[in-house]
């Protein structure tokens, strides 16, 4: 422990003196308690069974406790208000002793032959079965050998394992190692296709049609990683109700053949497009997220870049009317408003850089996980270069660094940017807050809304507006304002 | 193409000993290009070749800048005739889990690209038995595709390499893994070389190498250096040079048949070890 205690503190100096030289009003810092009270992010594993539901054919099989699949499928399920299949090989202390390989092969076993129609089984590791070193590559040797070609001939089947031991990194590292092996099982060279790849990191299905929406104007065919659309999904006159990810292993196969990749979350994906890069030469673009007006128009100018296509005249006009509705926000209502953002450092970066443009102002960034790689991300960089006012970016963060700030009155805020987990302390110190992020379950509709574009800057600075006037309206501040705007 | 070799064997038989001396060898006496990972906790695979003991292990490294900022440059030392060596290190005696360790160590080996295109042999020094799935991490898939168990005349040393075999067969069909053969670093006792050729042609391998025991390799030691630093015109050296240029031209990997207990009891009353 003491050991434990002592490095911790080295880390921390250690970045303190970063920050000393590169920022006076912005310190970059890790979490200084230790322990979480209450976490922003859950474990690796969650990660990447958000990725395996993204594709077709796929159920992914958690190898580990039952826990690992139940709480995760939970979590996202009540975010997308959808069902559909992650399985678990339930380990046990038998297995947990003497090893629960047995159990995969088993799993995997019952899963075909329960599911017909199922292509890809990725094999998800977790911190138990990480920890008792069980050999899943062996367990995929085998089966490729045996089980597959003996009871399973007629059919095209495909076995990967992603390792997400929960102890390292967060569901955001999960995710980003999960888009990888996929990409790295399946990625084969064969004629160029003349496609895009698009990585679009953990969004929302909302985000993934504006997404296409802005590839379609620009007439640019894409691969998009992950499919997720349909997990906005229809009930049909028959009854019938079906979602799923529409991400197919060919689609998986041909990213190797096209002529660029875009990965727009750098913590999302950004391993998968440098995969791709390095294995077939494929042209890279990481970031930005795409998120508010400049970042979008950046987002644009790199599909320009790697397509040659010309940014069409309707997305000139849909900036136009972006730019119109912020601008009648902005100054009169936004300008100066404190803002505390947490979640996904992609997320919380695009939305900081946003709140920035909109003349607001984000007094504390919270990143849930300790990645020591995010001193080095320019955008953190540029934002801590930028800000002429108090701003704390924490990562390792949990809630209590919020609720903390708050209850010492060391910060005051005037809003709340983040997921569903933290509408608690929205809730106590009745602070406004727009639910975004990774899950937001406690409004309706959440994930079919896009953050990312001209219209997810739109539709994001509206829903910060009316959560201000509605707070202006229940403590009777100005209410009166509205009613001549 | 570079060829992936694990040693395995009972504690205190000379693992490192020997790994360090066969690697001094190979690149000495061979010209080879080579790489030892040890993946003992206490982190003393390599101070024959470094000329003491490596000053910051993976798992240090890790620890003390995160795992996104472990770098090759960080943990990799070269020594006598351009090995590369880095340590695993792990936890201290009865706290935490070593296998982890060993687990963690190759994995961030692995995604950093330590083991280049340009070597010929990779030594994975393993601490004694195959207690758990960490330790057989360098004989999964990709890793280690060939092991070497060390032993020596001792009954324990048998039982050890035997048990360790258990372990190997079990890897062998997922993995792909094979026995290279076993290692005798000579104790000096009675029947020794009948015996290990008697156990070896049992469970179905060969003695690649029958090492004798030679106090300069203690000397060696005390100077923290392997014997053909030392003095490569001695005796031992020569031994050295021999298993390394029997391994070079190894041909026989096997999947081994390990004995039952009471083979192994009987093999063990018929060279007369239970006097």
């Amino acid at each position: 422990m003491s050991s434990e205690t002592t490095s911790s503190e080295a880390m921390s100096s250690e970045t303190c003196e970063i920050e000393a030289c590169e920022s006076k009003f912005c310190q970059l810092k890790a979490k200084e308690r230790i322990g979480t009270i209450n976490p922003i992010f859950t474990c690796q594993p969650a990660g990447a069974q958000f990725v395996s539901i993204g594709i077709k054919d796929c159920i992914g099989i958690v190898h580990g406790g039952q826990g690992c699949v139940m709480f995760v499928r939970l979590l996202i399920s009540q975010h997308l208000k959808e069902s559909f299949e992650l399985a678990s090989s339930s380990v046990h202390e038998d297995g947990a002793v003497f090893g629960a390989t047995g159990r995969v092969e088993q799993g995997i076993d019952v899963l075909l032959e329960r599911y017909p129609h199922v292509r890809v089984i990725p094999i998800i590791t977790t911190c138990s079965t990480e920890i008792i070193g069980d050999d899943c590559d062996g367990v995929v040797n085998k089966l490729e050998e045996e089980l597959l070609p003996v009871k399973y001939g007629d059919r095209d089947v495909h076995l990967l394992v992603i390792k997400t031991p929960s102890f390292v990194g967060s569901m955001v590292s999960g995710y980003d190692i999960a888009v990888r092996d996929f990409v790295k099982k399946f990625a084969r060279k064969t004629e160029p296709n003349g496609k895009l790849n698009l990585i679009t990191g953990w969004v929302n299905p909302g985000d993934v049609k504006e997404l296409k929406h802005l590839l379609a104007e620009m007439d640019i065919d894409a691969t998009v990683l992950f499919e997720i659309e349909d997990f906005d999904s229809p009930v049909m006159p028959d009854g019938s109700a079906v979602s799923h990810g529409n991400t197919t292993i060919e689609d998986l196969q041909d990213t190797a053949n096209a002529l660029g990749t875009i990965a727009l979350n750098r913590y999302e994906g950004g391993k998968a497009a440098q995969f791709l890069q390095k294995k077939f030469k494929l042209p890279t673009i990481i970031g930005p997220t795409p998120i508010g007006i400049r970042n979008t128009d950046t987002f644009l100018r790199n599909l320009k870049e790697m397509t040659g296509k010309p940014i069409p005249p309707s997305l000139v006009k849909e900036r136009g009317i972006a730019i119109d509705a912020l601008a009648d926000l902005t100054h009169m209502f936004l300008a100066d408003k404190k803002v505390a953002i947490y979640g996904n450092p992609d997320l919380v970066i695009g939305l900081a850089e946003f709140c920035l443009d909109l003349e607001m102002k984000p007094v504390l960034l919270l990143l849930g996980d300790d990645n020591s790689s995010y001193g080095d991300d320019p955008r953190i960089k540029a934002i801590q270069d930028g800000v002429d006012y108090p701003m704390e970016i924490v990562t390792n963060a949990d809630f209590w660094e919020l609720e903390r700030r708050i209850k010492d009155g060391e910060i005051e805020l005037d809003l709340i940017l983040g997921h569903s987990k933290g509408r608690f302390v929205s809730i106590d110190y009745s602070i406004p807050m727009v639910r975004v992020g990774f899950p937001t379950y406690d409004r309706a509709g959440m994930y079919r809304h896009p953050v990312v574009g001209y219209g997810g800057a739109t539709w994001l600075a509206e829903q910060m507006a009316n959560a201000l006037f509605t707070d202006m309206e229940y403590k009777k501040n100005k209410e009166w304002l509205l009613n001549v705007w | 193409m570079t060829r992936k070799v694990a040693i395995y064997g009972k504690g205190g038989i000379g693992k490192s000993t020997t790994t360090q001396n066969t690697a001094a060898a190979l690149a000495h006496f061979h010209g080879k290009n080579i790489f030892i990972h040890g993946c003992d906790p206490k982190a003393d695979s390599t101070r024959l070749i470094l000329g003491g003991q490596m000053q910051e292990t993976v798992m240090d490294s890790l620890r003390i800048y995160g795992a996104e900022k472990v770098t090759v440059e960080k943990v990799v030392r070269t020594g006598f005739k351009g090995i590369r060596c880095v340590e695993s290190g792990g936890p201290e005696p009865g706290v935490g889990c070593a296998g982890r360790g060993v687990i963690t160590a190759i994995d961030l080996m692995e995604e950093n690209e330590a083991y280049t295109d340009d070597l010929d042999f990779i030594f994975f020094d393993v601490l004694g038995d195959v207690v758990c799935g960490g330790f057989a991490m360098p004989i999964r898939d990709g890793k280690a595709q060939e092991v070497y168990i060390v032993a020596s005349g001792e009954m324990m040393a048998i039982y050890a390499a035997n048990n360790i075999c258990k372990g190997l067969v079990k890897y062998a069909k997922q993995s792909g893994v094979r026995l290279g053969g076993i290692i005798c670093n000579s104790r000096n006792v009675d029947g020794e070389r009948e015996f290990l050729e008697e156990f070896t042609a049992a469970i179905g391998t060969q003695m690649i190498h029958f090492v004798p025991r030679d106090n300069i390799v203690q000397k060696a030691e005390f100077n923290k250096k392997t014997v053909t630093e030392f003095d490569d015109s001695v005796n031992q050296a020569h031994e050295y040079k021999k298993l390394a240029q029997n391994i070079i031209d190894n041909q026989m990997f096997v999947i081994p048949k390990p004995l039952t207990m009471d083979e192994l009891e009987k093999m063990v009353v018929k060279y007369g070890l239970c006097d």
